[in-house]
């Protein structure tokens, strides 16, 4: 196979308060190859987000970043602002979670799509128009030429986010970065939002990265599966090991708590307890306070990935003890 | 056609979604043609009667400072001695003054530079604040902490104080009066705009902008400052109005331009020792201080609605 589109190593984020520092991302590595869906999974505070942040450098300056990430052929790390700033929108674009506030009120939809068209490209105002067009056509806005002459509080919020997609993928990036980009739309539209992302990623053959909370999301969607926790990425697999093969108890109660439609679930299985403070975390594994099986080494010993299979690794002292899970169901 | 088969036929068959989102629209009444920005904002401006009122109450007031004296055989100094502290007259419109000069001609050339002075002043304190406000509140930090301490400085020196020096020193003409009265009004626009700004670059397109490999010049002035046009029309008008009455104010106090040329505020002052026997003299400058300011201030109002791309035009 081809070499990696993106090589993530040893990416550290820590941000600096008034108390000391809050390690909101540590040590996480990963690849992702072109055209690959990969979901990044984890609860609020996780550092999935400031991941792809830190990725883009769009860290608020307050982080302290370590580590590197390659991005087709280069470090974005090491770039300059003015570099940088020619790689984010062109070969890495985004996808923000609030589509409400991720347009600006003031401008016509087509007005945004061709500026952030010719940020990148030395077109004229109306083959960006053009192009704006056809591309709000693409992500399956209704009459895109009228629409695009309209202003986002026009739009619904499927609608605005669909707009997005189309601004994103303006300039045919290599990677697009989806951070929980169905979090804030209704569970109908939510399921539209994903099958434009796939229609696009099919068209355009970029990579995704996916980050969201919502597992049942990732099981149609993705290709691999990444669960972080407390800044460190905990196991790392194909959508099939991580949802049937889950050789990590965190993720096994992440797994455990999604709510069952028609099995004989009549309750919901919540994860006891709190996520960690990332100012003072607890000695050990970050998990122990809330895990069913920690036993005293996981007091002493943050664990280490281990690998598991080929692609697949988890982050528990206890990672080769754990039975396969046969389905989601069975508990 | 689909949304109307589905619609009326079969409850429980399957809708297609663009029907429905089609369906929608057509509620929310978005069927019609797009409109240009301009096309939209000047409709809501005209649907504004008391903006309409503002505009042409001032378009009458300048044509009358402007052209009226021509209709005039006085100039601002010529004497009518033989129609010292006369009444309003066919000849003398508003009446003169105690040496004789016509008080309609000097009141038109008083209005005329209030009226520039208060536009120069506004415009430049509008410009300079704008973009001082926006970059302290955009980058923040050290930047905002320098910005905003001269500001506070500004603020907490008395401004009638400063300017009485100032105008003393500089103030010979119109436009120079104009920069020391902006040197001091860009605060009050720039806190306004600072505070906007603070919160507007919270939104996401902020960040969603610089997502896109937007700079932070184009960050401030193609998304955030359009953001702030509403704010800054209102502040503009009640600036221009402001301005009218500290110039006034100063001329009053004998520190505005010097005579032979006048201002409203320098009438008013002319006018004090008659005020018992002939109140007339006092109240035209006066009332058309009013008038400028009233008028500005309704057009401002107007502006920030039709600027407002969120505002619906008015129905009925």
């Amino acid at each position: 196979m081809s070499d990696p589109l993106l090589t993530v190593q040893n990416l550290s984020v820590g941000f600096r308060a008034k108390t000391g520092v809050v390690q909101a991302v540590t040590d996480v590595s990963f690849e992702l190859r072109s055209g690959e869906v990969l979901a990044v999974v984890g609860e609020s505070g996780s550092g999935k987000s400031v991941t792809a942040l830190a990725m883009m450098r769009l860290h608020p300056k307050s982080a302290v970043i370590t580590g590197h990430v390659q991005f087709d052929g280069q470090d974005l790390l090491a770039l300059s602002e003015e570099e940088m700033r020619k790689v984010r929108g062109s070969d890495i674009a985004m996808i923000f979670q609030d589509p409400m506030t991720a347009l600006n009120p003031v401008f016509t939809v087509g007005n945004q799509i061709v500026e952030a068209i010719r940020i990148h490209n030395d077109m004229s105002t109306e083959q960006a128009w053009t192009r704006a067009v056809e591309l709000l056509d693409l992500v399956g806005v209704p009459e895109p030429k009228r629409r695009a002459a309209q202003y986002p509080h026009e739009y619904s919020g499927g609608m605005r986010q669909r707009a997005m997609i189309a601004m994103a993928i303006s300039n045919d990036p290599k990677l697009l970065i989806a951070d929980e980009p169905t979090t804030a739309l209704d569970v109908t539209v939510q399921a539209q939002v994903m099958e434009v992302l796939h229609d696009v990623q099919q068209a355009t053959g970029s990579a995704i990265m996916l980050i969201t909370h919502d597992l049942g999301l990732v099981a149609g969607s993705a290709d691999r599966v990444q669960v972080m926790y407390a800044s460190r990425l905990f196991e790392t697999g194909s959508i099939d090991e991580i949802f049937y093969e889950s050789c990590n108890p965190y993720t096994r109660a992440l797994l455990d708590s999604i709510p069952d439609l028609e099995g004989v679930k009549d309750e919901l299985h919540p994860i006891p307890g709190n996520p960690p403070s990332l100012l003072n975390p607890p000695s050990g594994c970050p998990f122990r306070p809330r895990c069913p099986m920690a036993i005293d080494v996981c007091r002493e010993e943050v664990p280490q990935l281990q690998p598991i299979a080929n692609s697949h690794a988890s982050r528990c002292h206890r990672a080769h003890e754990l039975e396969p899970l046969t389905t989601g169901a069975a508990s | 056609m689909a949304l109307d088969t589905s619609h009326d036929t079969a409850p429980d068959g399957p809708t297609s979604t663009a029907a429905l989102l089609a369906a929608a629209d057509d509620l929310e009444g978005l069927s019609e043609k797009p409109k240009s920005f301009g096309r939209l904002a000047w409709e809501r401006f005209i649907h504004h009667k008391l903006a309409l009122f503002g505009l042409f109450g001032l378009i009458f007031i300048a044509l009358a400072f402007f052209v009226g004296p021509m209709f005039s055989e006085f100039d601002i100094s010529t004497t009518d001695v033989l129609n010292r502290r006369a009444g309003p007259s066919r000849d003398h419109w508003f009446g003169t003054d105690e040496i004789g000069r016509d008080l309609f001609v000097r009141t038109a050339r008083g209005g005329r530079y209030s009226m520039q002075i208060g536009l120069l002043t506004a415009v430049l304190s509008t410009v300079f604040g704008t973009i001082m406000g926006a970059t302290a509140a955009y980058f923040g930090k050290a930047v905002d902490q320098i910005i905003s301490q001269a500001m506070n400085l500004l603020l907490v020196v008395p401004a009638l104080v400063v300017l009485a020096v100032f105008a003393l020193k500089f103030g010979s003409t119109w436009w120079r009066l104009s920069l020391v009265l902006a040197a001091l009004g860009w605060v009050r626009i720039s806190r306004v705009v600072r505070g906007v700004v603070l919160s507007l670059k919270e939104q996401e397109f902020v960040m969603a902008a610089r997502a896109a490999g937007a700079s932070h010049f184009r960050i401030i002035f193609r998304h955030l400052l359009p953001n702030v046009i509403g704010v800054v029309a209102v502040e503009i008008t009640l600036l221009l109005g402001a301005t009218i009455v500290l110039e006034s104010t100063l001329s009053f106090l004998g520190l505005g331009v010097k005579p032979p040329e006048t201002s409203l505020g320098q009438l008013v002052a002319d006018a004090k020792g008659s005020i018992d026997d002939d109140p007339i003299r006092v109240l035209t400058p006066g009332i058309m201080i009013v008038l400028i300011v009233l008028c500005v201030n309704f057009l401002g109002d107007g502006l920030r609605d039709a600027l407002d791309p969120r505002s619906k035009v008015e129905r009925g």
